[in-house]
């Protein structure tokens, strides 16, 4: 139940021409084609319809409300994210192995594609089209407008599209992309959607969800994303760290997305989401998971797991230093605390849990030389 | 009532005069604090929990257990280890099956974890246990001073597990403060995370700074003496943190930085020495200074 398909069609339009398509309830369905080198446009149209028909399968009902919401977000997701690379320095993170194509798309520069549009439904499409004929009318939903004023001052209005799906049908309506304003140089985008931003089965990863659910964090399927956690976040203040997104993806099971994304470690744990939570998610407990994955996949800081190497090594994440021997001495305390840092036998039992647990193989740690492997 | 007294990582590392005034403290109280031998890292919530609950779990189990081994309640005075431990204590209190498994890892290093012991804050322990009259007694020289109050996350939160406050309007630290004399001064945003938990100050400073200067921000609007906390962690992210804020920022931020039991250790006459205060890399001295000025004046009278 946890799989849910969103559907995204990419936005056509024209760089210089106003474009107003009245006809969306028709679904015709209008689809910018980012071409690059390794695609035809063939193939992506190809491609897409696979999806949809694993769509039909996999998706309830239920989901669908907020599945568009997320869709939304995701869009304002992207920007900040783009930002973020920009302004905040975060420690490198290991790519996944099997996860490249997607971050080699979001570090290409947007601006040197090209982006070819196709507009209308095609041939190819008529399977995605002809249902939504057939059932009752589509649902139009107007939602907030997205601005974004880039360089050149220039805003965009658009109308986000829905994707509504059936248990036995994908309907897919494309609504009108309005230009207000002339376009950027940059490119012909009429959309914030990006290629990259779409969401496709093959990201949905029940297990993911199940996950939560299995550890006893079941609240995660009672979020109605609100957005009280990221309006008490401090974080969310001044990093592109959206705790209401993180909740999302989980449920969603975007497992990918969650764990690659650096700015799952922006938070202090603070609780301040949790406490205010009104329907009482257990926000924290899902951060923490969803970070336990990403540590489990490769994406954990140096800086981490040398806070992790400190307690293999001695116990404690904040080993003592001469200084502070010194000063303990000093004003009479034992020049070692009472800890593992004067008991060996204790840093031992320290040592073989986290062989049991796996802890020095999750964090690259070699116990025979005692220090961090490269 | 005896205690098992968890010393943690940072307040016994790096700043001695927090256990220093504790054990002289809790002396005069004739609470006796009894070592845990071999105890280890708590380990921290933020970062421990958030690589992997598992070792996170054992490895708080194991501290634990030497608390259950010594038949005493556990405390601690570090918001972080409270975090850690409490919550361990609690969901191995109520899940068997998790406790059967963390037991396995356990049985290797020939330790059991029951659930037969509480685990409780300084602060906790000296508002209910002890009680704030008992408190003023212990008070030689009344603090003149203005304080901000920082709770840190830990020692409210999850409220619904914790139970000890209100988490967005507690009362309980601002009179454990004001029992000294000192005075706890409202600040914008008081309830807000020193920004240092969570992993974040190891793995970006930069927001972490950025969470604390605007903490600092509101408490230098409130025109405060010292900042009074209760976590070693958010101890020294005042303290260390303030002069990265002051690098960072430009600023020239000086607020001394007081644990709760430095404060008490002030209060019952201790010097900075014996407090530590000394080491800190916040010059304690302008508050020091005002606390002698209304004593002389006071003696003058």
């Amino acid at each position: 139940m946890s799989l849910i398909k969103r559907l995204k069609s990419l936005f056509g339009g024209e760089s210089k021409d106003v474009i107003k398509n009245k006809s969306a309830k028709e679904a015709p369905v209008k689809i910018d084609i980012e071409s690059k080198d390794e695609y035809s446009s063939a193939d992506e149209i190809t491609e897409e319809k696979t999806d949809f028909s694993v769509t039909k399968n996999s998706t309830t009902p239920k989901y669908k409300e907020s599945t568009k919401i997320e869709s939304k977000q995701n869009n304002f997701k992207k920007e900040d994210t783009i930002k973020t690379d920009t302004g905040i320095t975060h420690a490198k993170e290991k790519k996944l192995s099997n996860e490249p194509s997607k971050k080699e798309t979001f570090e290409k520069e947007d601006a040197d594609k090209t982006v070819s549009k196709i507009e209308s439904a095609k041939d190819e499409k008529l399977s995605i089209d002809e249902p939504v004929k057939n059932e009752e009318p589509v649902k139009v939903e107007k939602s907030e407008s997205i601005e974004i004023i880039n360089d050149e001052s220039t805003s965009k209005e658009e109308k986000d599209s829905e994707d509504d799906v059936s248990e036995d049908d994908v309907k897919l309506t494309v609504k009108e992309n309005e230009v207000t304003e002339e376009k950027d140089k940059k490119g012909d985008k009429m959309s914030l959607l990006e290629e990259n931003l779409v969401i496709r089965p093959e990201s949905v990863d029940k297990e993911f969800t199940q996950l939560f659910v299995d550890a006893g964090i079941d609240t995660v399927e009672h979020c109605f994303q609100c957005g009280t956690c990221s309006g008490g976040c401090p974080s969310g203040r001044r990093t592109p760290y959206k705790v209401r997104q993180v909740v999302r993806k989980c449920l969603m099971g975007l497992k990918d997305e969650v764990i690659s994304d650096p700015a799952l470690w922006m938070c202090t744990t603070c609780y301040t989401c949790q406490e205010r939570c009104p329907r009482s998610v257990k926000i924290v407990e899902i951060i923490k998971l969803a970070r336990n994955e990403a540590a489990k996949a490769g994406f954990m800081a140096p800086a981490h797991r040398a806070t992790g190497s400190f307690v293999i090594k001695t116990g404690h994440g904040v080993p003592i230093n001469d200084a502070t021997k010194t000063l303990r001495k000093k004003v009479g305390l034992s020049e070692l605390p009472p800890t593992t840092h004067s008991d060996a036998k204790a840093l031992e039992d320290i040592r073989t849990i986290c062989k049991a647990t796996g802890f020095d193989k999750l964090i690259g740690y070699n116990m025979e030389t005692n220090e961090l492997m490269e | 009532m005896e205690i098992a007294y968890f010393l943690g990582c940072i307040m016994n590392n790096r700043y001695p005069g927090i256990e220093k005034a504790t054990r002289i403290l809790f002396e005069k109280l004739s609470i006796p604090l009894k070592d845990m031998e071999g105890a280890s890292c708590c380990p921290a919530p933020g970062v421990f929990g958030s690589f992997d609950k598992k070792t996170w779990l054992s490895i708080a189990a194991r501290n634990l257990a030497i608390a259950e081994e010594m038949d005493s309640d556990l405390m601690t005075e570090c918001n972080g280890c409270f975090g850690s431990l409490f919550e361990a204590n609690k969901e191995l209190q109520h899940d068997s099956v998790l406790k059967d498994e963390i037991n396995e890892v356990l049985s290797e290093v020939s330790k059991e974890y029951k659930g037969s012991i509480n685990v409780r804050h300084f602060a906790e322990v000296l508002y209910n246990s002890v009680g704030l009259d008992k408190l003023g007694e212990l008070v030689e020289k009344p603090l003149n001073l203005e304080v901000a109050v920082h709770y840190g996350c830990h020692f409210l939160k999850p409220s619904d597990e914790i139970g000890i406050d209100n988490p967005e309007r507690p009362q309980i630290l601002d009179e454990l403060v004001e029992v000294t004399g000192a005075r706890s001064v409202p600040y914008k945003d008081k309830m807000l995370c020193c920004g240092a938990g969570g992993g974040l100050r190891a793995r970006d400073k930069d927001v972490t700074l950025s969470i604390t200067k605007e903490k600092l921000d509101n408490m230098m609007d409130a025109n405060v003496d010292a900042i009074v906390e209760i976590c070693p962690f958010c101890h020294m992210q005042f303290d260390v943190g303030q002069i990265e804020v002051n690098q960072k920022y430009g600023t020239n931020y000086q607020i001394p930085v007081f644990h709760l039991a430095q404060l008490y250790g002030l209060a019952m006459g201790l010097n900075k020495e014996d407090l530590t205060l000394d080491a800190h890399e916040i010059n304690s001295d302008p508050a020091l200074a005002k606390l002698v000025a209304e004593l002389d004046a006071n003696a003058a009278e």
